[in-house]
């Protein structure tokens, strides 16, 4: 473990989060996110190259994870969920990934904790139980735009941890059936080439009754 | 017929500025676009269109939510209002959202087809004018009751529940046509047996001579002495989504804006076509809760065709309420862990639960009450790329949610659930009938609990007054002479049902007026 001096980016003022995933009203919070001045804890670094986080961002976004994951013993542990995360944010617009970055930004600086829970202190330096009741007040809170914000993560984390197969029986879940996808299927793209058979080529001997046409 | 064969351009395939010209440019490959594609094909018109998504086909299709929700879905699946309150699963890829919907089909119901005509002035749009479209498209999509004996038991607990209750309930007719019943249609079907508009009227279109542009998105319509001139669209990487720096630019004779609820009012604001902000207004989405069903036996709810049985006993609640109906979710891994109430281990308890869950939800018919807004369509500020969409959720909306939630856990029971949970953050935990009454103290509000919607509907109404109305009766843009919209937009109200048939027949019955146009 080792505490940085960087901490996520400050979110500006003049920032999309003005009209974005999270609505006007954190943008008054946005812009005073500083004052929370302690560096992010960082735990151990991604497995693999990020693309869109920044070191203190992922580090942030774990320490998220693990508490809404809260993988079970007899689970996958958390792994590359947060990597998962990086990549889906990398093909998701430039203005969505500003946006989480300065969701995480928020959530890690303290002055929103401040002033709805009491507490200056960064999410990374919490001990887990703590960090649970931060993600609680988010969750329950009555300001509609921290529920948005609690649900925006939410979803972030468990999308990366259970977009994995290596989640699935964990969860008794059999996988798909195999035998019926092919991925030599033929593609056809017209350019005077005959089609391949398929369901979707209409035989009229395979329906009841004929088709009128105009 | 066109004397150059069809083809489909995938964004690879387009390396430098392109113009192209048609005598009639359609926009979006979903059940408007294609439909109304094949029917001018079919008359012999030249007709390009433009889809933004990709061209994935069985080839793709692996049956994983990991690689489908970024490729075939709007905005990766992660849609939603801008409050995140309601999360909205749309299509995006060529076939549009008959690629992931889930193949229920159901004719215009006749009392929204009344409430149309005497409401929103649509005389001609009678339930004798649209049968014979429907007759048609029913035959053409295999469209077809599932079989009762091969109904899944997520199914199964809905109809044994109805029954048990004496609750209307019916079976689903499905476009299906050598259904291998595997229950994975909403990534993507691997075997074609789904009839959706990528294997039957977009190849059918090809055939006759369509040239469809995959990777194109439809970024503005030029105008001109109120016509519209062309349509300005940037090309996209198959392979990275983002755009390539190539423009394509299609003029034609006569357009078709077909991108769907939510995607055409933005094109058309994009384009500066607001008709003074009615462009984009009453949008209806059907917003959904879930009830989850935990049995003691396997209920398999990711297997076999996802929805076969429907009921609509509570459709009608009589004035001032909303109605919805019921219908089963096919419950998949990341779908049930990015929805599924609460975090850590109360979360991950009812994940694991998976092969033992069945899932109910409640589309709600929206649209009906005389004030109701819905949701609004607009631009993001600044931002050219995305949108703005808000939902003005309403004391009926959220007492409609209640009760549907009540009568899902009643039939859950009924049907031999050990226990029902909501998808509140802090779920209702029933453990029997006899504790319905704890949702009394549930919280009913945004981002308290899950609403989803897989059907957008509206943003374009059809209508005779002009004051209300974006496009006409005949479904050309008020103010524009060779612009129409052929789509789920033109809705006047939601149907109360899922819509894609509503959409086949709208569009195979509005080609006539696209087509005379283009003459």
């Amino acid at each position: 473990m080792s505490t940085t001096n960087s901490g996520p980016r400050s979110p500006s003022r003049r920032s999309l989060l003005k009209r974005g995933l999270l609505g006007g009203g954190l943008l008054f919070i946005g812009g005073f996110t500083w004052l929370g001045t302690r560096g992010t804890q960082r735990g151990a670094p991604s497995p693999k190259p990020l693309s869109v986080l920044t070191d203190d961002e992922y580090a942030v976004m774990q320490a998220i994870a693990a508490r809404i994951v809260a993988p079970a013993p007899d689970a996958p542990p958390l792994g590359d969920a947060v990597w998962t995360v990086d990549q889906l944010l990398a093909v998701a617009p430039v203005e969505t990934q500003k946006e989480v970055k300065q969701l995480l930004g928020l959530f890690e600086n303290a002055l929103g904790n401040l002033l709805f829970g009491g507490r200056a202190t960064p999410f990374t330096h919490l001990d887990p139980a703590d960090q649970t009741r931060v993600l609680r007040e988010w969750q329950q809170s009555r300001l509609l735009l921290r529920r948005t914000g609690y649900s925006a993560l939410k979803t972030l984390a468990l999308a990366g941890y259970y977009a994995s197969p290596r989640t699935w029986a964990y969860m008794n879940y059999p996988g798909p059936p195999s035998a019926f996808h092919d991925p030599n299927a033929p593609v056809w793209k017209g350019g005077g080439q005959p089609r391949p058979d398929s369901p979707g080529v209409w035989k009229p001997e395979e329906s009841e009754g004929t088709l009128p046409h105009e | 017929m066109s004397d150059r064969a069809g083809r489909i351009f995938t964004g690879d395939e387009i390396a430098t500025d392109t113009e192209v010209s048609a005598q009639v440019c359609i926009v979006g490959s979903g059940s408007g676009g294609a439909v109304l594609a094949y029917e001018l094909s079919a008359r012999g018109l030249d007709v390009v269109l433009l889809e933004e998504g990709g061209y994935f086909t069985r080839r793709d299709f692996n049956m994983d939510e990991g690689w489908a929700y970024p490729h075939l879905y709007q905005e990766l699946a992660n849609r939603a209002t801008d409050d995140l309150a309601i999360k909205i699963f749309q299509g995006r890829s060529v076939g549009g959202g008959t690629t992931i919907n889930w193949c229920t089909c159901f004719r215009t119901p006749p009392r929204i087809t009344q409430i149309w005509r005497e409401r929103f002035g649509l005389k001609d749009l009678t339930d004798e004018v649209l049968r014979p479209h429907f007759e048609w498209l029913e035959q053409r999509l295999h469209i077809h009751e599932w079989p009762l004996e091969q109904i899944n038991e997520n199914n199964k607990v809905l109809r044994d529940g109805c029954e048990k209750l004496g609750y209307q309930h019916q079976l689903i007719r499905r476009n299906v046509h050598k259904c291998a019943n595997l229950g994975y249609c909403g990534v993507g079907c691997p075997v074609d047996a789904k009839q959706s508009m990528l294997v039957t009227f977009v190849p059918d279109a090809v055939e006759k001579g369509l040239r469809l542009y995959a990777n194109a998105s439809a970024r503005r319509l030029e105008t001109s002495g109120g016509k519209v001139s062309a349509v300005h669209a940037e090309v996209r990487d198959p392979s990275t989504d983002k755009p390539k720096g190539v423009k394509l630019t299609v003029r034609a004779k006569v357009f078709a804006v077909c991108g769907g609820a939510i995607n055409s009012p933005a094109l058309l604001l994009r384009s500066g076509l607001d008709q003074g902000g009615k462009v984009g207004r009453r949008t209806f989405l059907h917003p959904s809760v879930v009830s989850v069903g935990v049995f003691d036996r396997e209920i398999a709810p990711y297997s076999g065709a996802p929805q076969s049985v429907a009921s609509h006993h509570f459709i009608d609640r009589g004035p001032g309420k909303v109605g919805w109906f019921l219908e089963v979710a096919p419950v998949h891994p990341v779908l049930a862990a990015v929805s599924f109430p609460g975090f850590g281990e109360g979360h991950r308890d009812l994940v694991r639960k998976l092969p033992n869950l069945s899932a109910f939800v409640a589309p709600q018919c929206d649209g009906l009450l005389p004030d109701e807004a819905n949701a609004t369509v607009k631009l993001r500020g600044g931002s050219d790329t995305r949108l703005s969409i808000t939902y003005d959720l309403r004391p009926e909306h959220f007492e409609a949610a209640r009760a549907a939630q009540e009568e899902m856990a009643k039939i859950q029971f009924a049907a031999g659930a050990a226990r029902v949970v909501t998808l509140h953050e802090d779920p209702v935990v029933m453990n029997s009938a006899q504790e319905l009454g704890k949702l009394d103290g549930a919280p009913w509000e945004r981002v308290r609990t899950k609403i989803f919607t897989a059907h957008q509907m509206g943003g374009c109404p059809m209508g005779a007054d002009e004051k209300t109305s974006v496009v006409t009766p005949e479904l050309r843009f008020r103010g524009v002479d060779n612009l129409f919209v052929v789509d789920g937009s033109v809705f006047p109200t939601s149907l109360g049902v899922n819509p894609q048939q509503t959409i086949f027949g709208l569009s195979r019955w509005g080609s006539q007026f696209v087509a005379a146009a283009a003459a």
